[in-house]
């Protein structure tokens, strides 16, 4: 039996193990993938996993396994982008919100967050995919419209901790300014959380990408991308179900990567969060 | 109290007043001229000569009151919003609020029964996992959960509609609210959430557990039961928060899983006017859930008023923090 001393790390362990293969799988997409994503096969498609086509084809006989590798690149740059964007845009105001306390300016940050938690994601992809257009961007930039909250929120909290101790004293009585202290004094403290609540949200984030794609919201054909390959196989899953276990593997084992790396992060990091309490 | 209350009341009608000035500017920001949008496409609309679609347009500009300013727009817009006028669907003709209203109880029924589901399986597993923490039950049920939280739901629901409807048959592939429909949708849904909830129940009873108190009644010899029961009710008073977070957050994920089911509730509704290009159906959809978000929001907080006196006696305190 593991105790809770040595499990932690495993989880952490796993998590990076498959992490990294993950990303040099997907990275040497272009080397590894047997096929040409976007090349058709007519003859070949629907095909069962084969050696071959470990994967199978899909219904235009394109090779499943690598339009699966490329389409990772697609969905990982894409949620990553919109999360590193949402991650800035939440620790910009979160320090500034937690630095000017009680100010108008934190006033209007927390009834923005306060507006903003009442419009849910998918709601908020739905408008703007219907008034602005059914496409990546357009997805991405709802994205970060509403996950910025959760890291703002996070720095505010971690700034208004940090300003109890003494070193935001001290850094004030030196007489440093504003700028300084957020940069030599908040941001260090803060980026730590928020990096461990970023790897959580990531896993979420390209669920959420990956469902909206599905729905056809997303990326568009025939660009491999985890959800929009999903939603192509929809119409042939009861003939080939195989089309759509291998972008369900990718988005399974990617976000359980970050999953358990996000876990384990947090385990050794947040003593509240410990189970051996 | 009362002092309290009504704090929250002003709050949260600010905050949807907040939220349709939002939504309105954000339609507004859109590309494409929204008259042309609410009368579609010049084919659509049974006129040949572009001279009478054009005159068709100016006269529904000045209809919409679409030349005049735009706070005086916004203005109007919200006075036909209290009036409980969400518009016309472009598609069908009817009032938007009727369409929707029609469809709100599947979504409603498949949200409750998804709750149900999720509370019900956070209760038992959460409870489990807690009791034997760090055993071999626990880890299986941690694991579990980090599996489930990581696959994608509407793949889940493929897979279990293809097992139940067509290699069982005991599952109607069709597009009616039927209550015996009702169960898988649920239970995906259900599932997907349950996670989460596990999770947090699991945590907030270890915690319960650590406190003194409970090792003061274990050392009296109060039965392991007991305690068990005390704690797991102290514990449960943060999980009305996740319960109604969780209830928003089923009421967003319906669209991916009433999509799949073709269970006719607001989110299918909402998707297939995007397709159709109903803007005022989506206006309409949006304004539904971000009320009832709202509404859910001050819910939580008058509940608290009641259940913790601490709040209850006028101290701040923000429940969702």
């Amino acid at each position: 039996m593991p105790s809770s001393a040595m499990k932690r790390p495993l989880g952490l362990t796993v998590g990076i193990i498959l992490l990294g293969l993950l990303a040099l799988a997907i990275a040497g997409a272009s080397w590894l993938s047997p096929y040409d994503p976007l090349e058709q096969r007519v003859a070949e498609r629907l095909e069962r996993p084969s050696v071959e086509h470990p994967l199978g084809t899909d219904r235009f006989g394109r090779d499943v396994l690598s339009r699966s590798l490329h389409g990772g690149q697609h969905t990982l740059l894409a949620s990553g982008t919109a999360l590193g964007a949402a991650l800035a845009v939440g620790l910009v105001i979160g320090l500034l919100a937690g630095l000017y306390q009680g100010s108008v300016l934190d006033t209007v940050f927390m009834r923005l967050i306060d507006v903003l938690l009442a419009f849910p994601f998918m709601v908020l992809a739905l408008i703007i995919a219907a008034f602005f257009g059914t496409d990546l961007l357009h997805l991405l930039a709802a994205v970060v419209s509403v996950w910025w909250v959760s890291f703002a929120r996070l720095t505010r909290s971690v700034v208004l901790h940090v300003k109890n101790d003494g070193s935001f004293a001290a850094a004030k009585v030196l007489g440093a300014s504003d700028a300084a202290i957020m940069l030599r004094e908040l941001l260090p403290k803060a980026i730590g959380p928020v990096l461990i609540l970023a790897t959580f949200e990531l896993g979420s984030l390209i669920l959420s990408i990956s469902a909206l794609s599905f729905l056809g919201l997303g990326s568009q054909p025939p660009t491999p991308e985890w959800g929009s390959m999903l939603a192509d196989g929809r119409d042939h899953f009861l003939q080939a179900p195989h089309i759509l276990i291998g972008p369900t593997l990718f988005i399974v084992l990617t976000v359980l990567a970050f999953n358990l790396i996000g876990e384990g992060l947090r385990d050794r990091l947040d003593p509240y969060e410990r189970s051996d309490i | 109290m009362q002092r309290m209350f009504l704090r929250k009341l002003t709050g949260a009608g600010i905050t949807l007043l907040c939220a349709t000035l939002i939504l309105f500017v954000l339609i507004r920001l859109a590309p494409g001229d929204p008259v042309k949008l609410h009368l579609g496409p010049s084919s659509d609309v049974a006129l040949d000569s572009t001279e009478a679609y054009d005159q068709r347009v100016a006269e529904l500009r000045t209809q919409l009151g679409l030349d005049r300013s735009i706070f005086a727009q916004y203005t109007t817009w919200m006075k036909r919003l209290l009036q409980l006028d969400l518009g016309t669907s472009i598609h069908t003709g009817r009032a938007v609020g009727s369409e929707l209203a029609d469809r709100l109880p599947a979504t409603l029924a498949l949200a409750v029964a998804a709750l149900a589901i999720q509370l019900a399986l956070g209760l038992v597993l959460g409870t489990a996992s807690a009791l034997k923490a760090d055993r071999l039950q626990d880890n299986v049920i941690r694991l579990a959960c980090v599996v489930l939280a990581s696959a994608p739901a509407f793949v889940i629901g493929l897979f279990l509609l293809s097992f139940f409807a067509v290699s069982l048959h005991v599952y109607d592939i069709s597009n009616e609210a039927r209550p015996e429909r009702l169960w898988l949708p649920a239970v995906t849904l259900g599932a997907m959430g349950a996670p989460n909830l596990i999770r947090i129940i699991r945590a907030n009873l270890l915690a319960e557990l650590g406190q003194p108190y409970v090792l003061s009644a274990l050392s009296r010899g109060l039965a392991r039961k007991l305690v068990v029961r005390h704690a797991l009710r102290n514990a449960l008073l943060p999980v009305v928060t996740v319960a109604a977070l969780s209830f928003i957050g089923l009421i967003g994920g319906a669209v991916v899983i009433e999509s799949i089911f073709s269970w006719p509730g607001i989110g299918k509704y909402a998707l297939d006017s995007i397709l159709l290009k109903d803007y005022p159906a989506i206006q309409g959809y949006a304004l539904v859930v971000i009320a009832m978000v709202v509404a859910i929001h001050l819910l939580v907080d008058v509940v608290y008023l009641f259940l913790d006196p601490r709040i209850r006696r006028g101290r701040e305190g923000d429940v969702h923090a």
